[in-house]
């Protein structure tokens, strides 16, 4: 009964803060908004017995990705011009898509519905902390040695396309590049 | 509580002469690039330490054929002909792309050291794509392989064709590993493992048969993008055509090879044809149709569009798609046949086509690299008007790896062709045999583009001064492995595709003849 309430409860603010998202103009008050949907779902994941998909909800949404999408915002300095005309035929796109989400929803629903029903038992671990780090640390271990690896890759590869280039070389080839079109043309 | 887990720790499946290739090839990537570190001025000792690298994990590669178990990792590593052919293939694309970005790194300033270690990563990522029996494994090579690459295709970072190219395959890249990983997740959703064998054991009670059948469409998207099939395929040439060419001779190559080991893996091993049941019946009428309708359309898109092309590279980023084309004529045949035989020996076949396929490619991408010059500025057809006689070792090779690439016989392209046509025809459905004629008919209209490129070098004029460019060791080392290697696979094959096809029992399979 209680996890009844509460899900309706956080649903709801999910729900809410999802509607909010959408109806601000202000692409800071949306990203706001977007917090309150991640935190909102992270705490129907709790009442899922599922803490580590919530905390990692909060730690890598509510916190990595929306710092990420805020310094996007703040550096796009987006709030001067007012696209609204521009994208009308976007309109009928999103109308679209949401209408197949919906159907998918329930096609889902329906399906679930359906389907063998299997008891709960309360001895399954699967989503806690323990039982993932368990996992990770002997029947997925060469998958996490791998991610290191990748890690460690992606983090080379980012150094070496951000870093700094002496500078006449840069002109001379990006000259080149025009005085090859102006050719063109 | 605690002495369970540490009984659990310290007893995982621990395999670790299993997965020896792999953690040779990572170990050279990271001593590259702590030398790199210590010594950046260095051109040529990082190559040298690569090439040591690859070698001792081929060899260790090498003596697995026949031994060990099948599999290892809690199931997670296969240890099969499909993995050793496949990473044999993908350590000696890694081997010939550092011999060719010798001529690229010594006339232009690129990060060798890093370029070296991303290049060895990508191999480690590539080469787990191969062994990987897990979506988890083949997804995190996948992504390894990808990763290194979109960076290895914007390493020109002063030229605006090159950061073109990389953002683009960048973008497109992850749109595409997106949708493998949500088919990943509704396979998973239907089965319950993500095991590709237990896959296959589940695959006839699936829990929904709904998400079986949208989880392998997600996945052909996936895989389709990586080994660039129509209409998949967007991306190739202007990737293609802005990397480096020693990196698109890599791409073209490598990724290309890998991705089709996961493929072939997921679909043929994993959903395999099982007798009575309706749902993994249904799902592997549709992806064998799926997948011989892409192969046409790649095939003649492919061909078709190289004809028009007046860039080199974007001719061969064409050719490409095309040859990802008749690979997968060997793919579906694999995926149709009726015995386990039959179907070991298609798997060869792909795989030996696609190591022909990388001889011949990364051959006349090195020659690509060195007649391009500073920057890649030299890869219109126009700049290899009449060079014929003027350099003959570069334009007799080049000519050698066209007709190689269309498939003249006594070169290695003519027994891949061959090769991979076999099982299709074998089979005797009526799809499978136009697949292959349409195949055959592509075949001669790829004629066209490659004697053009034949007949521009002997047989045109040059209006312009041509100064032959100065041969170094790492391309000549190429040009002599590739040029034998043309013809040692097209007229001594045999044993190889014995090896491809049988580990323990190398005289079982006559497939040559």
């Amino acid at each position: 009964m209680a996890s009844t309430v509460l899900f309706y409860l956080f649903a709801g603010i999910a729900i809410g803060c999802a509607l909010s998202m959408v109806y601000h103009r202000n692409p800071l008050y949306s990203a706001v908004s977007l917090i309150g949907v991640f935190i909102a779902l992270s705490c129907i994941y709790v009442t899922l017995a599922a803490p580590f998909i919530a905390a990692v909800q909060v730690l890598v949404y509510a916190g990595a990705i929306m710092v990420l999408v805020v310094f996007v915002i703040m550096l796009l300095n987006l709030d001067h011009d007012k696209p609204v005309t521009r994208l009308s035929y976007l309109y009928a796109i999103g109308g679209f898509l949401g209408v197949v989400l919906l159907a998918q929803t329930f096609f889902i629903f329906a399906v679930v519905k359906k389907g063998p029903k299997a008891d709960i038992d309360p001895n399954v671990t699967v989503g806690e902390t323990m039982s993932i780090g368990m996992n990770m640390y002997t029947k997925y271990l060469l998958p996490v040695e791998i991610v290191g690896i990748l890690l460690l890759m992606a983090i080379i590869g980012g150094v070496i396309l951000v870093r700094r280039l002496s500078q006449p070389e840069m002109e001379l080839v990006v000259e080149h590049e025009l005085e090859l079109r102006h050719h063109e043309e | 509580m605690n002495t369970i887990l540490l009984q659990a720790i310290s007893n995982p499946d621990v395999n670790l002469q299993a997965i020896l290739p792999e953690t040779i090839v990572a170990v050279t990537g990271i001593i590259v690039m702590l030398y790199d570190v210590f010594a950046p001025k260095q051109k040529n000792v990082t190559t040298v330490i690569s090439l040591i690298g690859l070698a001792i994990a081929a060899y260790f590669m090498y003596s697995m054929w026949g031994g060990g178990p099948t599999t290892s990792w809690n199931g997670m590593i296969a240890n099969d002909p499909l993995r050793i052919s496949f990473s044999l293939v993908l350590l000696f694309v890694a081997a010939v792309t550092i011999l060719t970005s010798t001529v690229w790194s010594e006339r232009e300033t690129v990060p060798v050291g890093e370029y070296h270690a991303l290049l060895l990563f990508a191999t480690f990522g590539s080469m787990f794509m191969a062994s990987g029996n897990d979506f988890v494994i083949i997804f995190l090579g996948l992504e390894t392989l990808s990763i290194a690459t979109y960076v290895m295709a914007g390493l020109r970072k002063s030229d605006l064709k090159s950061n073109e190219s990389a953002m683009k395959y960048f973008i497109l890249g992850s749109f595409a590993s997106a949708f493998l990983l949500y088919g990943m997740a509704l396979i998973y959703g239907a089965t319950g493992t993500t095991n590709v064998a237990l896959i296959a054991e589940r695959i006839a009670s699936p829990t929904f048969p709904g998400l079986l059948l949208m989880g392998g469409a997600m996945l052909v998207i996936g895989f389709g993008f990586k080994v660039a099939t129509v209409p998949f395929h967007v991306w190739t040439p202007d990737v293609y055509e802005g990397a480096p060419s020693p990196v698109t001779g890599f791409m073209a190559a490598g990724p290309k090879a890998a991705a089709f080991a996961s493929f072939i893996r997921v679909f043929v091993i994993g959903f395999p044809l099982i007798g009575g049941a309706t749902a993994a019946g249904y799902l592997h009428e549709s992806w064998v149709t799926a997948l011989a309708v892409m192969a046409m359309l790649t095939m003649t898109v492919g061909n078709i569009s190289a004809i028009v092309q007046n860039n080199v590279k974007r001719m061969l980023a064409y050719s490409s798609i095309s040859h990802a084309g008749y690979a997968m004529v060997g793919f579906v045949g694999a995926g149709v046949a009726k015995t386990p035989e039959v179907r070991d020996a298609a798997i060869a076949a792909v795989a030996f086509y696609l190591l022909t396929y990388a001889v011949t490619n990364l051959g006349a991408f090195s020659i690509i690299s060195l007649v391009g010059q500073k920057n890649d500025r030299r890869t219109e057809f126009e700049d290899y008007n009449g060079i014929g006689f003027k350099s003959p070792v570069i334009a007799f090779s080049l000519s050698l790896f066209m007709l190689s690439l269309l498939g003249l016989p006594m070169t290695a392209g003519f027994i891949g062709k061959v090769l991979v046509f076999r099982p299709a025809l074998e089979a005797g459905s009526v799809m499978l045999t136009t697949m292959v004629v349409v195949a055959v008919v592509n075949t001669a209209i790829s004629a066209y583009y490659y004697l053009r490129l034949i007949v521009v070098m002997f047989f045109r004029e040059r209006t312009t001064d041509w100064s032959e460019p100065k041969m170094p060791v790492g391309v000549a080392a190429v040009l002599l492995i590739t040029i034998i290697g043309v013809f040692y696979f097209g007229l001594f094959s045999g044993s190889w595709i014995e090896k491809f096809v049988t580990p323990s029992a190398p005289t079982a399979v006559q497939a040559a003849k």
